[in-house]
């Protein structure tokens, strides 16, 4: 009976994702391409949100970083798209580098404003015919940008290992609003407010699919949050779960009992900013445009309210608490009046959102969806704890009194 | 505009010292058996001011060392640096126009008088709650909206004064009634974890107040009129050299300095507060009760005052003087929802710079930031592109603390 | 063989000299008390040889391995284990994943079914079986310094150091904890207890270490120790009356 219990959510779990899977095909309504664009969304908040609830609320770090990591995965993707061509002769005008056989340039920045042409259509005239120009392929990109999150994480995984609490939150805060002015500020390179544009994730289509189909986006979008989903409920299941979760609860203990506390701190951070860089890219080719307001606080904190009303300290329930807040948010924004009074919905929604995190914080605090996941994995323990005892009708040693 | 490679190459001579100080002068102290704990600032700050000239001797003698020793290199660097600028953009209106820098000078203290009171706030709440509020900046933007809206709308015609107070009490109140329901369990044992809820909870509340004011006052900037207006007046020395000049909106000294009058009377409402703040801390028995649950919790619980009422007190106070900054400055800036996410970061520099939970290193915090900012405002050349990384100036100053020194100028020993 | 080998030990925190050049040895199974008056620097000597801080100067050598300058966690794994003054389990963390940490974290090809029998058996063992898998913090506060002895057992180090483990526990516990600390002794481990209960101590350790401003005035034989006159000085001299007290009485009444 409680082992059965036990098995339900994941059964659900199962259930979810053949429902998930099937629902672009079973779906037809009039509004398809907005639920559809609702749905890609959810993932990506609920990758983000997951993610950041293995960094916080397993391994205690409370980064408000995240989405700059998240931002530097789209930036790599949109850079390396944007400034990266193969050319089957050289050029002669850009920066080449030969390239099995080809020749990868760079593209000179260009800034906003500049209708100068770029050193590859000046040397578009002098290239010998039948010169092949190919775009970089989207995948790569999105490689690139991966990697450069795992990169990054390393490097603040390694300079905040000291700072505990408030100070780290401080620090990566400090190095989301420096990244944030970097990007805004390289106008040359980054387009700066404008935005950097990037082609969509299958720029040609696929199966039939045009590049703005929904769809395939869809799929790929689904099947990256489940292999994250996957990966992350692997590592927590593993040594490294049991790790963190030790170094969150008391960092000197665990060191003193023979856990690698600085290689498991460092590790959570690279993983956990590989999977928002992830996010960040494939977003970021499904929107066709990044700016650097995607790494604004006030978005950090759109994905931290999610895991925690969700439930921080478990994956699954931070990523159901963000799939259902980004519906729930979305429709909320029709506007309605109240006699005189004009309801902007789009603005009074995130009010009420500000207080319920506010309130879940205080009155319930490990979230609204994990105590639900909890009482099927954990309701049988006080039972089991109280039979065990008089079954064996060992007196409590350590203190009837408690 | 070519920008001389002079500077660059001393930012790199700088850096590269202070690194080989950083990481060499501890070693050595280390194993001379002397005390280390200054010895990674000391190093740093000596190598970056002055080279192996100054390393050398100070890792052939190890003296004892104090933060002070610090101090000297420290400015050193700057004025190093400043000459480097100097050298390599001669003709920067920084370099070049000697009014231009005096100006610059007063409205950089006089903005960070301002900051200053405001970043005192902050660790006013942090020395006696432990708690870093990330919702400051919103607290400084509630107190500038409720005096646009007390003059411009509610009570259009009456006094600046009286907004002013009315922006105190807002903020005050709103204070006092979060920590209530929300921190004050904090205390009293009733929430887990207390350090995370803390930073989340006061971050849901800065989500909570922005949007609260963006639907009901809408997103739009808003700036409310200067305060009061300068009586007119001239004082010229008898060589007929002007002296003081002021006209309605401005101030000038002895015809190279110029204080707009906005900035100058929110200076002079932040000195008066910042007196009256000193003197209910150091003169009265609630202020002398706050300063003492900041030292020792549990010895002022012994000694009869009630801890919970004065993080209540703490809290409330902390945030009507982040709202009287505001109150002060929305003569000066345009006013948007929005500001307070500048202004809370801005906050943070200033406290980690100064020592998180220190008095007096918020106060000489905030007069650098301020002083920074209009250093960097008015010199750095290629305009556009500075300006883009304004933002990150304090930022990149907040992660360089945290790294090398968490505890700040002042700061208590963590 | 087990060895540790503390060589010239000093220690200080700014300009406050906390342990003035502290060496001794310990060679085998040996149970050991390590007593000093408050402020005698016990807490910082623990810290010292865990790894937790490093010494101003002096080495510690661990079955031949130097120790000082690594980290807690590769001290652990060289043979050293310790409990803390203030208990500190892991609260959001089961009893049995308690457990779990260590176990895994010496030996790397480890999962946490390879575990489970041992982990009862030492539950069992600390009779505090029935809560497997309730969290740390559901746990009262003696039965979490139960849960704290048990992870030194899965640790499995040569030397275990003790921070006050009798501090507020009762009658009852006080048993099991001496039963462990035979068991363990009898394993072949060797045990370093700091307490201020100087019952115990003097029924427990065979050799007694006394710290005192850093100096380790005294180390011997408990009956020589107790009648020497620098440790009666020392505890009479200072803030613990009541320690020396019951020094004087007791040596009174065996005299």
């Amino acid at each position: 009976m409680s082992l059965e219990r036990k098995k339900i959510p994941t059964y659900l779990g199962y259930l979810a994702t053949a429902f998930l899977l099937a629902f672009p095909f079973v779906y037809s309504r009039a509004d398809y391409d907005f639920i559809m664009h609702l749905w890609i969304t959810a993932f990506y908040y609920a990758i983000l949100a997951s993610s950041w609830s293995l960094l916080a609320g397993y391994a205690g770090q409370f980064s408000f970083g995240h989405m700059a990591f998240m931002a530097i995965g789209a930036y790599g993707a949109a850079l390396y798209s944007n400034y990266i061509r193969f050319v089957t002769n050289p050029t002669g005008t850009c920066t080449e580098i030969p390239f099995f056989g080809q020749y990868l340039i760079i593209l000179d920045a260009q800034g906003v404003t500049s209708a100068s042409n770029s050193c590859l259509d000046i040397a578009r005239e002098t290239l010998p015919r039948g010169t092949v120009i190919t775009q970089p392929s989207v995948w790569t990109g999105i490689l690139i940008g991966v990697l450069l999150g795992a990169l990054f994480g390393f490097l603040i995984g390694r300079l905040v290992l000291r700072l505990r609490a408030t100070y780290l939150a401080l620090f990566t805060i400090g190095f989301s609003e420096i990244l944030r002015a970097a990007i805004s500020a390289e106008i040359d390179i980054t387009q700066g407010q404008a935005g950097l544009e990037l082609p969509p994730l299958f720029p040609v289509g696929i199966f039939g699919y045009a590049p703005t189909d929904k769809l395939p986006t869809y799929y790929v979008m689904l099947l990256v949050f489940i292999a994250s989903m996957g990966i992350m409920t692997w590592l927590v299941n593993s040594r490294f779960g049991l790790f963190v979760r030790s170094i969150r609860e008391d960092e000197e203990a665990a060191a003193a009992l023979g856990v690698n506390v600085v290689k498991y701190k460092v590790r959570v951070f690279v993983i956990t900013s590989t999977i928002a860089a992830a996010a960040g890219a494939l977003q970021g080719h499904y929107i066709g445009i990044i700016t650097p307001n995607i790494l604004i606080i006030l978005q950090m904190s759109l994905v931290i309210a999610m895991a925690v009303i969700g439930g921080v300290e478990n994956i699954y329930a931070a990523a159901i608490g963000a799939i259902i807040i980004q519906f729930v948010l979305e429709f909320l924004r029709n506007s309605f009046d109240i006699g005189p009074f004009v309801i902007d919905m789009s603005i009074w929604r995130l009010v009420v959102f500000g207080l319920i995190l506010m309130l879940t914080l205080r009155f319930q605090r490990n979230g609204l969806i994990q105590p639900l996941l909890d009482w099927f994995s954990r309701s049988d323990v006080a039972a089991e704890t109280v039979a065990i005892r008089q079954q064996e009708s060992i007196g409590e040693p350590g203190g009837g009194e408690a | 505009m070519e920008f001389g490679y002079i500077f660059w190459w001393t930012l790199l001579w700088v850096i590269g010292w202070g690194i080989i100080g950083n990481i060499v002068t501890p070693r050595i102290y280390l194993r001379r058996d002397l005390d280390v704990s200054q010895a990674g600032l000391v190093g740093a700050s000596v190598g970056a001011a002055t080279g192996p000239v100054g390393l050398i001797p100070l890792w052939l003698r190890t003296p004892q060392l104090s933060a002070r020793w610090s101090v000297i290199p420290g400015l050193l660097v700057i004025v190093i640096l400043a000459f480097a600028f100097a050298q390599a953009d001669p003709d920067n209106l920084c370099v070049a126009s000697s009014s231009f820098i005096y100006s610059q000078l007063s409205n950089g203290i006089v903005i960070g008088i301002i900051y200053g009171l405001m970043a005192l706030g902050l660790t006013l709440i942090f020395s006696i709650l432990g708690v870093v509020s990330f919702a400051h900046g919103e607290f400084y933007m509630i107190g500038g909206m409720v005096v646009y809206y007390f003059l411009n709308v509610w009570f259009e015609g009456s006094s600046p004064i009286m907004a002013i107070l009315a922006a105190c009490l807002v903020t005050f109140a709103i204070g006092v009634i979060f920590e209530r329901i929300f921190l004050a369990p904090m205390h009293s044992g009733e929430v887990e974890r207390p350090g995370e809820y803390a930073i989340l909870v006061t971050f849901g509340l800065a989500f909570f107040l922005q949007y609260l004011v963006q639907a009901t006052a809408g997103a739009n900037p808003v700036k409310a009129q200067r305060f009061f207006d300068f009586p007119q007046y001239e004082l010229t020395s008898s060589s007929g050299a002007e002296i003081i000049t002021t006209t309605r909106g401005n101030l000038s000294l002895f015809d190279a300095v110029s204080i707009p009058n906005p900035r100058f009377t929110a200076a002079l409402i932040a000195i008066l507060m910042l007196i009256l703040l000193l003197i209910f801390l150091y003169r009265t028995w609630v202020g002398r009760g706050l300063r003492a649950v900041s030292e020792d919790r549990q010895a002022a619980a012994v000694a009869g005052i009630n801890p919970a009422t004065m993080n209540t007190l703490a809290f409330g106070l902390g945030g009507m003087l982040a709202g009287l900054s505001g109150a002060t400055l929305v003569q000066v800036f345009s006013w948007l929802p929005q500001v307070g996410v500048v202004a809370s970061a801005r906050s943070f520099v200033i406290i980690v710079l100064g020592g998180m939970g220190s008095l007096p290193g918020a106060f000489v915090g905030g007069l650098m930031v301020g002083l920074f900012e209009a250093a960097g405002a008015g010199c750095i050349p290629d305009p556009t592109r500075a300006a883009g990384y304004i933002p990150a100036y304090g930022m990149i100053i907040l992660t360089l603390v945290l790294l090398l020194k968490p505890t700040g100028l002042f700061g208590r020993e963590l | 063989m087990i060895h540790l080998q503390v060589n010239n030990i000093f220690k200080n925190f700014g300009g406050l000299q906390v342990l003035n050049g502290v060496s001794f040895e310990v060679n085998g199974p040996e149970l050991i008390g390590l007593i000093g008056p408050n402020g005698a620097g016990k807490t910082t000597m623990t810290n010292i040889l865990d790894g937790a801080i490093k010494p101003s100067s002096g080495t510690v050598y661990l079955n031949g391995q130097r120790v000082d300058p690594l980290p807690p966690y590769e001290v652990a794994h060289a043979g050293l284990g310790r409990t803390f003054q203030v208990t500190r389990s892991f609260r959001r963390m089961t009893v049995l994943e308690n457990l779990y940490v260590p176990a895994m974290a010496m030996d790397g090809s480890r999962k946490q079914a390879d575990c489970v029998e041992q982990a009862m058996e030492v539950l069992k063992f600390l009779t505090i079986d029935h809560l497997r898998n309730e969290f740390g913090r559901a746990l009262s506060g003696g039965q979490q310094k139960l849960l704290e002895l048990g992870r030194l057992l899965m640790l499995d180090p040569d030397i275990i150091i003790l921070d006050e483990p009798f501090a507020g526990v009762h009658p009852k516990l006080m048993e099991i904890i001496y039963q462990y600390i035979y068991r363990v002794n009898e394993d072949g481990k060797a045990i370093i207890i700091i307490s201020h209960d100087m019952d115990t101590i003097f029924t427990l350790s065979k050799r007694l270490l006394v710290l005192n401003y850093g100096d380790l005035i005294a180390d011997g034989d408990p009956e020589v120790v107790k009648n020497d006159p620098a440790v009666i000085e020392a505890y009479l001299g200072h803030d613990d009356e009541d320690f020396a007290d019951k020094l004087v009485s007791s040596n009174g009444s065996e005299a």
